[in-house]
């Protein structure tokens, strides 16, 4: 069932367009996170369903019900900010119980929710501490409790860990994502972070220049990018123009070698431009004898990055980068050398123009 | 620091601070010699069993607190609406708060007088027009301490978190943003009473009883009250300083953000 929708929501400021013509449906708890570059309009669709913007055309429903010029703190929607937001000169307890003493509830409705609350982001003995008693994680956790407290129809988190270190972004991402699992809210996350985005989402909506380049879930995005944009923004990827040579069968050349491609190319003509897009850990030394996408090149870097080894390519006039696993035994080329590589059909995707 | 640069900033410093206390030290000795031959607080006794000074001294009193209410009501949300909503008229604001620094006050006490002595604006008796002009005078202390509260919290955060979770304008200032500012609405209020506890001009040509007119009337007819009321009037200065640095020491102003 659609929760969530946003349909030809269009955004300018002072001539500049920042969003265009977005249409997203979000399904009741589903977590979609909008990712994409600084600049892209994220957060500016996040704050058009928050209330904090109001779209130059288009509308957001909730439910149903057309909220577009709905003030914030008429919508039941709850915020999480890249900057915690929390209000310094109340305690922990107070923050999470604060929209509900705006909703006038009785004290004890308060006392009991904000206790659920504290126990759901485990920081039961904190109820009385000041925010800045607390660390940045804590301080965000506490955010998302005072956000989940007034029960919201919708859950919105703007890069929520985008200030914190590399190891509690991690651990807090698992948090949130069980927290909202557990509650079954419907959540859109913004981040420009390609990670954080695959690892926590159902569907991710990615962002360029305020317009959506592709949704679908991280297997999707990640596997099967549909424009040059989403293949360079999302994970490392090799691009490089091609030409199509047989569409039938699925024919590709690049700097005169033969590719095959598993991509279906009826809208295409032989001799039609294209770009092409192999993900590096689909490239693999050639141990037995192949007959296709064998491609002959020369070793230019080897970079160690811990669990991969990262081998910098020149195929042709094309630089390109194979990611193999690394092992003890692992025996590589040197800088200099001639290799032969090869992928399987299914790897050599063609983007959309 | 080398030696020879150190001793200079003692002497430096030492010359500033003589500077400002012997006037002080003479004049608080001089107050003290109200009897013959002695010293003694009888000046100080003389002052505070004056009725007139009591009367004067509340007028002052009461004007300052006016000030100062009027001076929150008007100029919070002015500078959170201002911080919020048209941060491009922040230089303009800012300007005109310190126009009172240029203009100088009797001109400004003309200005009233001429405007609101004649209807349809007939008010140049009212108290409302001196409380009005000592707010314009206190607005260079008062809104740029304000002003400076705001800009130590992230107001358009802040805001916004308080309205996602349904609060209206009233329950922002009042529960998130005033909270988060006292200590520089403190500042503000302290420096806006020193200022009109010692303001002359207004009360003078607006007629009203006024400490500062007091004392100037004192000045023409005693010789040691009026030291003994310069000393009150510093003392009075100093604990609300002393008062805005206790409150402000400690205190958990904190910031959004931060943390790790």
């Amino acid at each position: 069932m659609t929760h969530l929708t946003l349909s030809n929501i269009c955004k300018q400021f002072a001539g500049t367009t920042a969003v265009e013509d977005f249409n997203l449906e979000v399904e009741k708890g589903e977590f979609v996170s909008f990712l994409g570059p600084s600049g892209c309009g994220k957060t500016t669709t996040l704050r058009m369903i928050a209330g904090f913007e109001v779209p130059t055309t288009g509308k957001v429903t909730i439910d149903d019900a057309d909220i577009t010029y709905q003030a914030p703190n008429q919508r039941n929607v709850g915020m999480v900010f890249q900057a915690y937001a929390l209000f310094p000169n109340m305690t922990v307890a107070q923050n999470i119980g604060y929209g509900l003493r705006i909703r006038k509830e009785s004290k004890t409705a308060i006392k009991e929710r904000v206790t659920e609350m504290l126990a759901l982001i485990h920081l039961e003995k904190k109820g009385n501490s000041y925010p800045h008693q607390l660390s940045g994680g804590q301080q965000q956790r506490v955010a998302l409790a005072r956000a989940l407290a007034i029960r919201p129809q919708v859950l919105l988190l703007d890069e929520p860990l985008s200030a914190l270190d590399a190891k509690i972004r991690v651990s807090l991402r698992a948090e949130i994502r069980a927290i909202q699992k557990k509650l079954g809210i419907t959540a859109i996350y913004v981040t420009h972070d390609q990670e954080e985005a695959l690892s926590i989402s159902d569907r991710i909506v990615v962002m360029y220049e305020g317009r959506i380049e592709q949704v679908g879930t991280p297997f999707e995005i990640y596997n099967f990018p549909q424009t040059a944009f989403v293949a360079s923004f999302v994970g490392t990827l090799n691009t490089a123009p091609a030409e199509v040579v047989d569409p039938a069968k699925h024919l590709l050349k690049i700097d005169g070698v033969q590719l095959e491609s598993a991509e279906m190319l009826e809208d295409k003509h032989a001799g039609d431009k294209v770009t092409i897009a192999i993900r590096p850990e689909r490239f693999n030394f050639i141990a037995q004898e192949r007959k296709a996408n064998i491609l002959d090149c020369q070793i230019e870097n080897i970079t160690f990055l811990g669990s991969v080894v990262r081998i910098q390519l020149l195929i042709g006039s094309n630089h390109f980068y194979m990611d193999t696993f690394n092992n003890p035994f692992l025996e590589l080329p040197k800088i200099g050398d001639k290799a032969q590589i090869t992928c399987s059909r299914e790897a050599v995707l063609v983007l959309k123009a | 620091m080398k030696r020879g640069n150190r001793i200079w900033s003692w002497i430096v410093m030492i010359i500033g601070i003589l500077y400002f206390f012997l006037p002080l030290l003479a004049t608080f000795i001089f107050s003290l010699k109200a009897k013959l031959g002695v010293l003694s607080f009888q000046a100080y006794a003389n002052v505070f069993h004056d009725p007139a000074f009591v009367y004067n001294f509340s007028y002052s009193v009461l004007w300052a607190i006016s000030t100062i209410v009027v001076g929150i009501l008007l100029f919070v949300p002015t500078a959170y609406l201002i911080r919020l909503r048209v941060p491009k008229l922040r230089s303009a604001v800012e300007f005109i708060t310190l126009l009172p620094f240029v203009i100088p006050a009797i001109v400004f006490v003309f200005g009233l007088v001429r405007t609101f002595s004649h209807p349809p604006l007939l008010i140049v008796n009212s108290p409302a027009l001196l409380i009005a002009g000592y707010t314009v005078l206190s607005m260079p202390y008062m809104y740029r301490s304000i002003d400076t509260g705001l800009r130590s919290i992230d107001v358009r955060t802040l805001t916004e978190a308080a309205q996602s979770l349904g609060a209206g304008w009233g329950s922002i200032l009042f529960d998130i943003i005033l909270p988060n500012i006292r200590v520089a609405i403190l500042s503000g209020a302290f420096l806006s009473f020193a200022i009109v506890i010692g303001e002359y001009i207004l009360a003078q040509y607006l007629a009203k009883p006024a400490f500062a007119p007091y004392m100037a009337y004192q000045i023409q007819q005693k010789a040691y009250e009026p030291a003994a009321m310069a000393i009150i009037s510093f003392a009075l200065t100093w604990a609300a300083m002393g008062i805005i640095a206790l409150v402000g020491r400690g205190n958990g102003q904190a910031q959004v953000g931060g943390g790790h």
